[in-house]
């Protein structure tokens, strides 16, 4: 049993290595692209099979969405961004459930004993994936603040003057509001990862150490905490965005 | 930067998962947000469209059937009336037709009685007449061998007066 904080390189293309989560990570893109594609290429007005499924998931989020957003206009430009995060992580996530997760890989030697690198690895283990998705979900989130408040109203919010009204506290409070802009990408990231990740190595060790029926409870709730920890994502990239288009209370 | 080489951060892999999901994320937009939510917004404005059309179609309905309550009770009344119109004339004409005949009866009786009353005047004079003549002609004979020419002129005589 090896345990790696780090994702597992499988194989080279020139001078980039291919790990485990960014291959799974690149499968779960594809295929979820060809799902969505082809359920609406043949989208019928009465739905059908997968097509009742997405509807379900397209029209809860988009509700959800217009309740934060409160603008039509807003849920739509912004829908296509909350709903991949959504469904990207979710998907990823519970790949890493699947059977054969960490236990099914190339047999690797390292420092004099045999190893398994797995194929199966959650994107979402991997910070590499977590750290570029906060990213785009902080540079998404402040440059519609900018675009919605201008750069100057928008500024405001974090450099207040300590001659106006609370005198020196505002100012005190908009630095510290600049500083959670940055601790954002590490909350999101960390969160993200540090939950995917200790779930994986639960069912292994899990796994190592019982192998029939008990980790079964843990299954469940990794299923459930994949569930969460997307919907998180997705929602706090929807709130933050929110607030961040949403006019300075002082 | 060697802390985040122990994290397994990798520039190049961080790039790469940045640059699939936004590949994701526009292929998705493009490819399958924006139809689908076209799709619902379409649909959910045929629907209000299919529900408003319906109580449309009830409130005509609704009318439709008040016209025809409405036209039939005028219809109704307005036979009635023609029935009512119909009798009335019949029965005038009956009276008039039975004022008519009695008074044709009326007429022919009398008109009968008339010349029953002429036939009975005329057939008494010519009896009278023809009497007289048989009497006198009778008379004539059986005088006429017992009475002379005085006689005779005496009984004209008194005959005459």
């Amino acid at each position: 049993m090896e345990i790696s904080i780090a994702a597992e390189k499988l194989f080279s293309i020139g001078s980039f290595p291919v790990t485990n989560a960014f291959l799974i990570g690149f499968l779960v893109s594809v295929s979820l692209m060809l799902v969505s594609v082809f359920v609406s290429r043949r989208l019928t007005l009465v739905p059908r099979g997968v097509q009742n499924v997405l509807e379900l998931i397209f029209e809860g989020l988009l509700g959800f969405i217009d309740s934060v957003l409160e603008d039509k206009q807003q849920s739509r430009k912004f829908f296509p961004l909350i709903t991949t995060i959504f469904l990207f992580v979710l998907l990823s996530n519970w790949v890493g459930l699947l059977p054969g997760a960490g236990t099914v890989g190339l047999a690797h030697m390292q420092e004099g004993h045999a190893t398994i690198v797995p194929f199966l690895r959650s994107t979402s283990a991997d910070l590499n994936f977590t750290i570029a998705l906060s990213l785009i979900a902080v540079f998404v989130i402040q440059f519609s603040g900018i675009a919605a408040l201008g750069i100057i109203k928008y500024g405001q919010k974090f450099f207040v003057s300590p001659f106006h009204k609370p005198y020196g506290l505002g100012t005190i409070m908009g630095l510290l509001e600049l500083v959670s802009e940055f601790a954002k990408l590490l909350s999101f990231s960390f969160r993200l990862f540090g939950n995917v990740f200790a779930g994986e190595i639960l069912l292994v060790v899990m796994l190592h150490l019982v192998p029939y029926f008990i980790p079964l409870p843990f299954l469940f709730l990794e299923v459930f905490v994949g569930f969460i920890q997307a919907a998180v994502f997705a929602m706090l990239t929807l709130v933050f965005l929110k607030m961040a288009m949403t006019e300075a209370a002082h | 930067m060697e802390a985040l080489a122990n994290l397994g951060i990798d520039w190049k892999l961080l790039t790469a998962q940045a640059v699939n999901f936004l590949i994701l994320l526009f292929v998705l937009r493009r490819f399958a947000y924006r139809p689908m939510l076209d799709f619902l917004e379409q649909r959910s404005d045929r629907i209000e469209q299919g529900l408003k059309d319906a109580e449309a179609a009830q409130v005509k309905l609704a009318q439709m059937e008040e016209r025809e309550k409405a036209t039939l009770a005028a219809a109704r009344s307005e036979a009635r009336s023609i029935v009512e119109a119909a009798e009335a004339s019949a029965k005038k004409r009956d009276a008039e037709r039975l004022i008519e005949t009695e008074a044709a009866t009326k007429r022919f009786t009398e008109e009968a009685r008339v010349k029953i009353e002429e036939e009975k005047q005329k057939a008494l004079t010519e009896a009278k007449q023809e009497i007289a003549q048989v009497v006198t002609a009778s008379v004539e004979k059986i005088l006429k061998e017992t009475v002379d020419a005085a006689k005779d002129q005496d009984i004209i005589k008194k005959s005459l007066h």
